[in-house]
């Protein structure tokens, strides 16, 4: 595969793009479907009878480990939940036995459960106010039309809070950024590594660490519902310029698309222009 | 001749919007899709398991009218056979398009709204593709007018479109097939059959025609096919917001 391939709806995918065949079943991800070939005019040919056409326009990208294909569609798009996301949530009030939380402000709530967080008991449970922010996993999101959606923030099998983080998000503040931005901080933030160019060419997030050693660092939880939560714990008045600093470096990347040299500028220039002191 | 230009995503608030630019027809048109939306009400009752497609049409500077909701329900009908409203996310939501006339000549009351569909439909079209919309297909649409000489005339001006005996919009899908046909004024089977031949040479290029003489003529005169152009306008667009990856390989 030497030159990415880009489809547009009703594209046929060349079987050649696809992973090679191994044991395992081959997962489709967002953007592409499965489609019956009608019947060939001539029945002895040798066609398969199956065809991946795409549904979104976009890139697409082969996962050889997971032997799995998806379509990278365009960055802005808007959040659509699915089983397994992290997402940051808001909660907007609460009621017996839910809270009931926005993910995106255009789309009806979600639950959250009260007892769905670590150690949570019916004596002990977490007291949320609205307006509190939860960083949490998409549980299930129903079938059908006007399906609920439900969050938690522990596995149901463990009853822990994992991966580690799940739960009320105190202090910090969040920021918006584009979902496609919020899928390529994720993979940057979860693997670390001593690539030049960064993973996904997000360099940003090493390269505040380093400045920002000395400040006392930060925290960040990234939600795929297109939000970034940041936190500095130092406390203070330069926690606060750095929270905000490191919220203005993502979001100016996202709007400008800057690459990984344009990103280490704009962080020193960023935190040249806040008075922060590295 | 030169091809319409595009641009993706000129919008940042909106889930998905183009701006179009017809050289020909001077039409400049922004669009803006969002979806899927919660739909206020009951509009949803009719199709429970489809998304509903809405369309807008905002002239320029007048409020919209009569004209506006025919080319609307026009739209509506096309795009409502491109979306997969069933898709993961989309059933009982709404696909809301808005296209609004910014630039070129709009279109005076009572007049056709034939000669903007073209541009209405490929920016629509753009807007959902930015917007990762799902859809089966993509088209490609173009306006002929024949004058009273019997001559086609490609994406003609306003006064060539008043003037004109009979006008014609087509839209092609991307696998050649005719989507729409819309046609007003007075024409015959002969005449259309012309029409559709170098509409589909305009929106695919001619290698799907016979190979006679007067159609590689064409091919001159059309340039690129619209399907080309729009293939581009996507691809660039992609190779944009991908570079980190690209350039990564």
């Amino acid at each position: 595969m030497s030159s990415p391939l880009v489809l547009l709806p009703g594209d046929e995918v060349p079987s050649e793009y696809l992973p090679a065949t191994n044991s395992a079943p081959l997962r489709l991800g967002p953007g592409l479907r499965l489609l019956t070939q009608p019947p060939s005019s001539s029945p002895s040919s040798s066609s398969p009878s199956h065809v991946l056409t795409a549904t979104q326009a976009g890139i697409l990208s082969t996962d050889n480990k997971r032997n799995a294909v998806s379509i990278f569609s365009s960055p802005n798009r808007r959040y659509i939940p699915t089983p397994n996301d992290l997402v940051i949530a808001q909660v907007h009030h609460s009621s017996q036995d839910y809270f009931h939380c926005m993910i995106t402000p255009q789309t009806p709530h979600v639950v959250l459960g009260q007892l769905a967080f670590e150690g949570a008991t019916k004596k002990t449970r977490p007291m949320l106010k609205q307006g509190d922010l939860v960083y949490a996993r998409v549980l299930s999101v129903g079938l059908g039309a006007g399906a609920e959606i439900e969050l938690t923030c522990v596995n149901p099998a463990t009853g822990k809070a994992e991966p580690g983080g799940l739960g009320h998000l105190t202090g910090g503040m969040v920021f918006d950024i584009s979902t496609g931005m919020a899928a390529r901080l994720m993979r940057a933030s979860s693997s670390s590594s001593d690539q030049q160019d960064g993973v996904a060419g997000l360099v940003v997030l090493d390269e505040l660490g380093k400045k920002l050693e000395k400040a006392g660092g930060f925290e960040i939880a990234v939600g795929r519902n297109g939000k970034v939560w940041v936190d500095c714990s130092n406390g203070g008045d330069a926690a606060v310029k750095a929270t905000v600093a490191i919220g203005r470096c993502l979001t100016t990347i996202d709007e400008h698309d800057l690459g990984p040299a344009d990103q280490k500028k704009l962080v020193s220039r960023i935190l040249r222009e806040m008075k922060i002191d590295v | 001749m030169v091809g319409p230009a595009a641009t993706l995503t000129p919008l940042a608030r909106a889930d998905g919007s183009a701006s179009y630019q017809c050289p020909s027809t001077g039409s400049n048109i922004l669009g803006s899709v969002n979806a899927p939306v919660e739909l206020p009400g009951r509009r949803d009752a009719l199709k429970p398991e489809e998304a509903t497609v809405e369309v807008f049409v905002k002239p320029g500077t007048a409020p919209a009218g009569v004209g506006e909701r025919y080319v609307e329900g026009i739209i509506k009908g096309v795009l409502g056979r491109l979306i997969l409203g069933r898709e993961r996310g989309y059933p009982r939501r709404g696909v809301v398009v808005t296209l609004a006339t910014v630039g070129g000549d709009s279109v005076g009351r009572g007049d056709s709204y034939l000669t903007l569909l073209p541009a209405l439909l490929h920016t629509a079209l753009l807007a959902l593709l930015s917007a990762s919309v799902p859809l089966s297909m993509t088209f490609s649409a173009t306006v002929l007018a024949v004058s009273d000489s019997g001559e086609i005339i490609r994406e003609p001006s306003t006064e060539q479109a008043a003037a004109a005996k009979s006008l014609h919009v087509l839209a092609f899908s991307s696998k050649g097939h005719l989507l729409l046909n819309e046609s007003q004024g007075a024409f015959d089977f002969e005449t259309w059959e012309k029409v559709h031949q170098r509409a589909l040479a305009i929106c695919h290029g001619t290698s799907a025609i016979g190979s006679d003489g007067d159609v590689a003529m064409v091919e001159d005169v059309d340039g690129q096919p619209l399907e080309g152009t729009i293939r581009e306008t996507i691809e660039d667009q992609v190779h944009r917001d991908y570079a980190w990856k690209i350039d990564a390989v």
